[in-house]
């Protein structure tokens, strides 16, 4: 009796695997994201939003080519904020897992480090992250914020308001560093002296801006001053508790950081950040039925994570005050762009798939993108102003901004060639 | 700055409220006696900063903001310092009307909707006045230009202001702008202000205005009297001038260039001085905030000779006890307010008593049995550490929490242009505390002559009847306890987050094996040597710089001195 209930039984998960094996065929997906360590606050949220938008995209009858539909079927692997490990990861996923395309990485030094994996074995990697440029591989597409879609804008807006004095302070990496380095040729072309400029970088982990503020503080003692922040992650509280309690707030010298979006919030003493400014290609307040759309049904998905039509098992989402930010929305795009794109060459071939990306275009949260030959995005870049909640005030927009990963080509002449 | 206009806001409020109360019979009696255009001019105000708040464009918004710099209207006043401080709303619907909230509450906390037009009560259908509770309203927004904008109509009206800071702000707010007009208001303000600072910077705004004078003989006076002044705020001001001047002499006169560089060559010493004074008191600070976290450190190891890998993660726990303690507090007293800033007091009772009971419960569970070897006891307890992390993280989650300052302990206050920022200042005073109750404990109780026994020669102290097992539980209970309270003052300073003890511990680490192991004039000396050459290095070599040069001359000083600033000779470290 017993074994003919478990011979019955095998035969019935045959007819099952069979079935669905017959319905529908897989495409795995690679994600790179840090789940633990100290990158994993930021980069978990990246990996729920792509598993929802993979979901979303298997809802709408998956990817389809050659007639058929394929439906994506995610690889999750953990680099644990270890530089090498990504690396490591990146190899397993392109050599084992055979994916067809990788979305992952947050910081430039764990892009820096797989680049080489996926030049060699010619994978495909898409990167949601704001960064610093100078960098081009045919195997990276970048959605993520090059320096003229964020930095840029950002001090052209303060210097529209009458900014003269630019204190730039950063986190000691290369990111920072290189961000400066171009503002700093940036605004001298704009007629700011260097003895208006200052250039400071912290350590990570960084808790004692006493010396720093009291700077800041001098700094500003003309008037007509700002700051322009790079620091990252969790250094930004005690910076900004010491920045209020010197009395400095918002109207006498507003700071824009670069690397705090809606999802930092989280973690951040709002009251002392009020006012201070930021500069994405997405903010959670835009109001498009598109954003509408994104963040009620990304919401919605969290309530019952899955991914639709693979028997992936979604767990560990933390469902508490989520909210949407540029580098998930970034994430999200480059699923879609890479879906349209597989459909338009109707292939996963890398080389095809790389083709039929150049001019895909998609219709997102924050207006359309257009993906150009240099991999990187036409976007519409946004200064927001931070309020209480958590969210940005949109002040001023700038539409269809070309992103450019050179600086060359995007600083006027004379002083490009001067550094 | 900020708690002056919180002040000022309510006390603008129910000042209009008052007055129009009064106003509206009154003005309807003497009507015939008012200048009509009087009248005309004020509703004209109020209707420009109801359109001004209505409006969806930022520069018409401005542009109608600064029009109204000269109404002299307390409504208007009163509504353009609840828009900047996002009190103003608007009601829902089809017609929008923006109203304030009365500032007396009902026993719900809801309060009436005062109309910005004209003052009146909001009314339901029915007639009854409408109730808002200011939790569920969304305030009408601003932008930061716009406030700018909305501020310096205010700063105007704050010349006239009680609190005398809100004036000085006022007055140095109004100098930078170097904006002839201003004058006007700026000198007959002068000559009846009575407090000294405020005339100070009263006087500082008129000179700064003054040196943009066109007028040779107002530009020299007003060189000399900010070089009298000392004032920080216009060296900038000064140093164009001088560069400007130098370049051109001609325009400006070989005396102005002479006065405009020795003004600057004044203020510059007088920063210097400043500087010097501030560096004193940031390396204070920093020293204060080392020794309160190495302290208990410096008990657990320095005394005992654990290597006590956790104690990071006790002073984690403390931090974690002060963001429960707040939370109950916001519970029971609402998110600010006097109950709430009394929560940091408790919540340093706690975290010692929670922390305490932690490393009750180490030593009782773990330490105890590994007295005799030390390297296992590292391995041991920095296994607690991971596991007290990873519990952490997954009760609160792996993202920091916020803690709150209370109002006391934010902000800071300035004395000839240093500043002091009052949680500093708390940080000092409490490790002030710490290290003397610690003393006294040392050489002044019974436990302490046992401590100080079991430290020398643990064989002996037993021998004459001292029970050594209790004494260790005690110490390691208390330096819990200590490292606990450290937590609960590091998180009025930076994260609170699961790795909060790992930031910490080699700093620790530093100090108590740089002071000298089992001393406490040397853990005091070490933190007060580190922290002061820290902030001296910093505005030199930068704050990456700085610290590697610190830990660098930290290793050779230890190459030299192995044994640390004071050596202790004791069996049971030798032994």
């Amino acid at each position: 009796m017993k074994r003919h209930l478990h011979k019955l039984l095998t035969g019935v998960a045959l007819t099952v695997f069979a079935f669905t094996a017959l319905a529908a065929e897989t495409v795995k997906v690679g994600v790179l994201h840090s789940l633990s360590g100290t990158m994993a606050i930021s980069e978990t949220s990246l990996k729920d939003v792509l598993l929802f938008t993979f979901d979303e995209v298997n809802k709408s009858g998956g990817v389809k080519v050659d007639g058929k539909k394929y439906m994506i079927e995610p690889v999750i692997v953990d680099p644990a904020s270890n530089w090498p490990l990504f690396a490591e990861k990146a190899e397993e996923l392109l050599v084992k897992d055979k994916v067809a395309v990788v979305f992952g990485c947050w910081t430039s030094v764990s892009r820096k480090s797989v680049l080489p994996v996926f030049e060699r074995n010619n994978g495909m990697l898409f990167y949601p992250v704001q960064y610093e440029g100078e960098e081009l591989s045919k195997n990276i597409f970048y959605t993520a914020e090059a320096v003229n879609q964020q930095a840029i804008p950002a001090v052209d807006y303060m210097l529209a308001e009458g900014k003269k004095k630019f204190y730039l302070l950063g986190s000691d990496y290369v990111y920072p560093r290189t961000t400066n380095k171009i503002l700093k040729r940036y605004l001298r072309s704009k007629g700011i002296p260097d003895s208006d400029i200052e250039e400071i970088y912290t350590p990570f982990g960084h808790t004692d801006y006493q010396t720093i503020v009291a700077a800041i503080k001098k700094f500003t003692a003309g008037g007509k001053a700002c700051v322009i922040s790079t620091l990252n992650g969790d250094t930004n509280v005690p910076f900004f508790k010491e920045f209020a309690n010197a009395g400095l707030t918002s109207e006498t010298c507003p700071v824009v950081s670069f690397s705090i979006s809606e999802d930092e919030f989280r973690g951040l003493p709002a009251k002392d950040l009020v006012g201070h400014l930021g500069c994405w290609t997405y903010f959670m307040s835009i109001k498009t039925p598109e954003n509408k759309a994104f963040v009620s049904s990304f919401t919605k998905w969290l309530k019952d994570p899955k991914v639709s039509g693979t028997d992936y098992n979604v767990t560990g989402i933390d469902t508490k005050n989520r909210v949407t930010c540029s580098p998930m929305n970034l994430s999200r795009i480059g699923v879609h762009l890479w879906k349209q794109a597989v459909e338009k060459a109707d292939s996963f071939d890398v080389d095809k798939v790389r083709e039929a990306l150049i001019g895909q275009k998609f219709k997102g949260p924050a207006g359309e993108v257009t993906m150009q030959e240099n991999h990187h995005l036409i976007n519409n870049a946004f200064i927001g102003e931070t309020l209480a909640s958590g969210q940005f005030k949109i002040i001023k927009t700038m539409n269809n901004v070309a992103g450019e990963p050179f600086s060359d080509k995007f600083l006027p002449a004379t002083t490009a060639s001067a550094n | 700055m900020r708690e002056g206009e919180r002040d000022a806001a309510p006390s603008f409020l129910s000042m209009g409220k008052r007055n129009l109360t009064r106003a509206l019979p009154l003005a309807a009696a003497v009507l015939a006696l008012m200048s009509a255009q009087r009248t005309f001019a004020d509703s004209a105000a109020r209707t420009n900063l109801i359109r001004a708040v209505l409006s969806e464009d930022n520069s018409e918004q401005i542009a109608l903001v600064k029009k109204l710099i000269d109404a002299d209207d307390v409504v208007v006043a009163q509504g353009l310092a609840a828009w900047r401080l996002g009190s103003l709303y608007l009601t829902e619907g089809e017609t929008k009307i923006p109203f304030l909230l009365d500032v007396a509450l009902d026993s719900d906390g809801k309060a009436k909707g005062l109309r910005l037009l004209d003052g009146e009560p909001l009314l339901d259908q029915a007639g009854k006045p409408l109730l808002f509770s200011a939790n569920e309203l969304t305030p009408v927004d601003t932008t930061s230009k716009l406030r700018q904008a909305i501020k310096i109509a205010l700063d105007l009206y704050a010349l006239a202001n009680r609190n005398p800071k809100m004036r000085r702000d006022a007055a140095i707010k109004l100098g930078q702008e170097q904006n002839a007009d201003y004058l006007a208001y700026l000198e007959p303000r002068l000559r009846t202000e009575t407090n000294k600072e405020v005339r100070k910077a009263l006087a500082e705004a008129i000179a700064l205005t003054q040196i943009a004078s066109t007028e040779r003989a107002t530009r020299m006076a007003a060189i000399t009297r900010l070089k009298e002044l000392r004032s920080v705020n216009s060296l900038s001001f000064l140093q164009k001038l001088e560069k400007e001047s130098e370049a051109n002499p001609a325009a400006y006169g070989g005396e102005t260039v002479r006065a405009a560089h020795l003004a600057v060559k004044q203020i510059e010493d007088y920063l210097w001085w400043g500087n010097l004074f501030g560096t004193a008191f940031r390396g204070l600070s920093l020293a204060a905030v080392l020794l309160v976290v190495a302290l208990g450190l410096a008990i657990t190891f320095g005394l005992m000779g654990i290597i006590n890998m956790a104690h990071g993660e006790i002073m984690m726990v403390g931090a974690y006890a002060a963001f429960v303690v707040q939370n109950l507090f916001a519970g029971w007293f609402g998110a600010s307010g006097r109950g709430f800033d009394c929560y940091f007091i408790a919540a340093l009772v706690v975290a010692f008593v929670v922390a305490g009971l932690l490393g009750l419960l180490l030593e009782r569970g773990v330490i105890r049995f590994l007295y005799k070897r030390p390297l296992e006891s590292l391995l041991a307890t920095w296994g607690v550490s991971l596991v007290l992390q990873q519990i952490f993280r997954h009760t609160f989650g792996a993202a920091n929490v916020q803690v709150n300052s209370p109002s006391w302990l934010s902000g800071s206050f300035v004395i000839n242009d240093v500043l002091l920022a009052y949680n500093r200042l708390f940080v000092i005073g409490f490790a002030i505390f710490i290290l003397v109750a610690t003393w006294l404990l040392l050489t002044r109780t019974s436990l302490g002559l046992q401590i100080r026994a079991v430290m020398q020669n643990r064989v002996m102290a037993s021998c004459v009847g001292v029970r050594t097992d209790r004494v260790n539980m005690m110490t390691f209970t208390f330096g819990s306890g200590l490292a606990g309270m450290a937590g609960a003052c590091l998180s009025q300073l930076g994260n609170v987050g699961p790795s909060l003890g790992q930031n910490y511990i080699v700093d620790c680490f530093m100090i108590v094996v740089l002071g000298g192991v089992g001393n406490l004039p040397g853990t005091l000396s070490a933190s007060l040597g580190v922290g002061v050459t820290d902030q001296i290095l910093q505005p030199w070599l930068g704050a990456v710089m700085g610290k590697i040069t610190v830990l660098a001359a930290v290793i050779l000083f230890l190459q030299w001195r192995p044994a640390g600033l004071f050596v202790t000779r004791s069996r049971n470290l030798e032994g």
